[in-house]
Formats: C-alpha cells, structure tokens, sequence
C-alpha cells in the first residue's frame, strides 16, 4: 500500500515502458553490480548469496549482466542500472542470504527507480469509456442538431403542465376523429 | 590566573537540539525566506500546515463524496429518477453498488447507468414506492413480475 508519509514523496501515476508485458515482456534491469568485502562481516550475507544463489540468478535471467567488485574494508553494496537509464544503490550491510535474493527479485522486477514515490492511482488505463463519456448530448434527441433558434417548443420549461387551451384543443381534436370515424363507419 | 570552576557554571543545553530543529526545517525546505532559516518562524507554520494536512484528509473524503453524490444525482435526475428512488430501487433487485461505481457509470458509462435507472424505475413501479408517482414503465425492462 502507498502512502503520503513523507511530505517529499514524488507522486506519480503508474507507467509501463512501452508497454511491456502486454505483448512481449522485456526485462528492465540491464545490470547489477555486487560490491562486497572478502573479509568484513557485514558482507557475509552477500558473500553466501554469491557462493550459492548467484549463478542460478545469472543463468535464470541472461537478459541480465551481473559483475562482482570485491572491495576490501568497503560496505557491501548492490547497484541496479535499469534501461530507462535510472540508477538504484542497496546498501546490503548485514543482510542475510535470503535478503539480498528478495532485493534483487525486486530489482529485476521493477521497471526503473522508484524510490521516493508515491502512486497516485493504483491503476491506470487508456480507454476510461467503453461507452463514450457523458456529454450533454448523449441524451438528447438528434433533432436538436437543425433546430433553429429562437424555438417556441424548445424554449418552453420541461415541467410546465398544459394549459387548459391545450386540453380543450386536444379534446376537440379528439372528439373530430372518433366522429369522423364513425361517419366512415356507418357509410 | 586560570579560573578552571567558572567553565562548570555554564549551563548546558541538550546535545539534541540541532537535530530536533533539523526536523522541523526538512518539512520547511520549499518556505521562503525566514520562514525556512530562523526555527522560531518555522516552527509556527509548520505547526501549522501540519494542522492543515490532518484537517485536509476529513476534508478531501467530504470533497469526493460531494462529487459523486452530484454525478449521481445529475445522472438519475436526467432520467427523471429521484437519488433516492434509486438506491432504494436498485437495493431492492439486490443490486449492491457503491457510490463510486454508480458516479463512474453515470461519467463514463452512460448507457449502463441508464439500464440502471431504468431497472429502479420498474421497480417502483411495481412495488408502488417513491416519490414520484406517475412514472412511464420504462421500455425494455422485462420482469414477467417475478421481480418481488
């Protein structure tokens, strides 16, 4: 889950480069760099990432180019460079064996550096409407494109009721009609 | 002479406050002028944004409901439907739709939202409720009056 935490979180919309996945899924993650010290403690984790673990990520992931920088008297260090250009360092200072794995499943998982963001929206699509958006003429009746103004009809209040006149006129007309009718029935 | 004693009447401060005060400045970072330098300016308006901040979050959800409750009732009230027929329409046909489903059809899927109406309208009519009395039975809605 996100959240506004930090005052200084970058908020961000999801994006996928180009996006991957929907057709072909290109792996983001261009190069990783292990820096470890051969003798220190802190880099004991990541020295048994790479005893054990290392050549199976190499060989699952060939899309990836992994260099190991022994460094003495120096803190162990994971740098990401992703295809997007973006630089991600994970200082892995005391990690377990099973840390440094989670770190870089993450770090071939994601799509760039997204440190010190916040997602606005937990979705995002092209195509909000299936349908069209509403417009104020989704439904209204064509007609209304070659009706000219000034229009008495038009113009008259949706709510207002008939008018006696009205009533009488429509009752006369009726009256006429169901006479009429007759006539040419008898005949 | 060197008076030696005279050093251990000064008083002390806590060894903290750079670091208390450091906290207040990163939130004052985009301030301008005294107001992200001198940590008696910044404190009160900090103090204050923060207030802003657990004030705006009440705020922004109030904002929301407002919104969607309008595209609702602009939507259904097109139709010549009442909010209120409509939820108690469409919660009688066990159509449990939240605000925010029901405002984003009535944006962004209007048809659908029409067939909405349109379903609460017949059962109004059918069950006999609302305010509105003399409501056209819809067109293209079909219970068979199996709708109870």
């Amino acid at each position: 889950m996100t959240t506004n935490k930090s005052l200084f979180l970058i908020p961000k919309f999801i994006t996928t480069p180009s996006q991957n996945g929907v057709g072909r899924y290109v792996c983001q993650l261009q190069r990783v760099v292990l820096k470890f010290c051969k003798n220190h403690g802190s880099s004991r984790g990541i020295r048994e990432f790479i005893e054990y673990d290392l050549l199976n990520f190499a060989n699952k992931n060939p899309e990836v180019v992994v260099y190991l920088k022994p460094r003495r008297h120096r803190g162990p260090v994971i740098k990401a460079e992703y295809l997007n250009g973006d630089d991600q360092i994970v200082f892995c200072h005391n990690n377990t064996r099973e840390e440094i794995a989670k770190w870089l499943n993450l770090l071939r998982t994601q799509s760039g550096n997204h440190d010190g963001t916040r997602l606005r929206k937990l979705w995002h699509t092209d195509y909000p409407s299936i349908q069209g958006p509403w417009t104020p003429y989704t439904f209204r009746d064509p007609a209304l494109n070659l009706a000219e103004f000034p229009n008495e009809e038009l113009s008259r209040p949706l709510d207002q009721p008939k008018t006696a006149t009205e009533e009488l006129d429509e009752l006369f007309k009726k009256q006429q009609e169901s006479e009429v009718a007759e006539s040419s029935e008898v005949k | 002479m060197v008076f030696t004693t005279i050093v251990n009447c000064v008083r002390a401060r806590g060894p903290d406050e750079f670091w208390r005060k450091r906290r207040i400045f990163k939130l004052a970072a985009h301030y301008i002028g005294r107001r992200r330098n001198c940590y008696t300016v910044a404190i009160k308006i900090v103090h204050r944004a923060l207030v802003y901040a657990t004030k705006g979050r009440q705020l922004r959800k109030q904002d929301i409901t407002e919104l969607r409750n309008a595209r609702i009732i602009a939507g259904c009230e097109q139709h010549g439907l009442n909010f209120n027929d409509l939820r108690e329409g469409l919660l009688r046909c066990n159509i449990m739709l939240n605000r925010k489903t029901l405002a984003d059809l009535a944006a962004w899927e209007p048809y659908s939202f029409k067939a909405l109406t349109d379903i609460a309208k017949q059962k109004t009519k059918e069950d006999g409720f609302g305010s509105v009395k003399d409501l056209q039975a819809p067109v293209g809605v079909i219970t068979r009056g199996m709708s109870k």
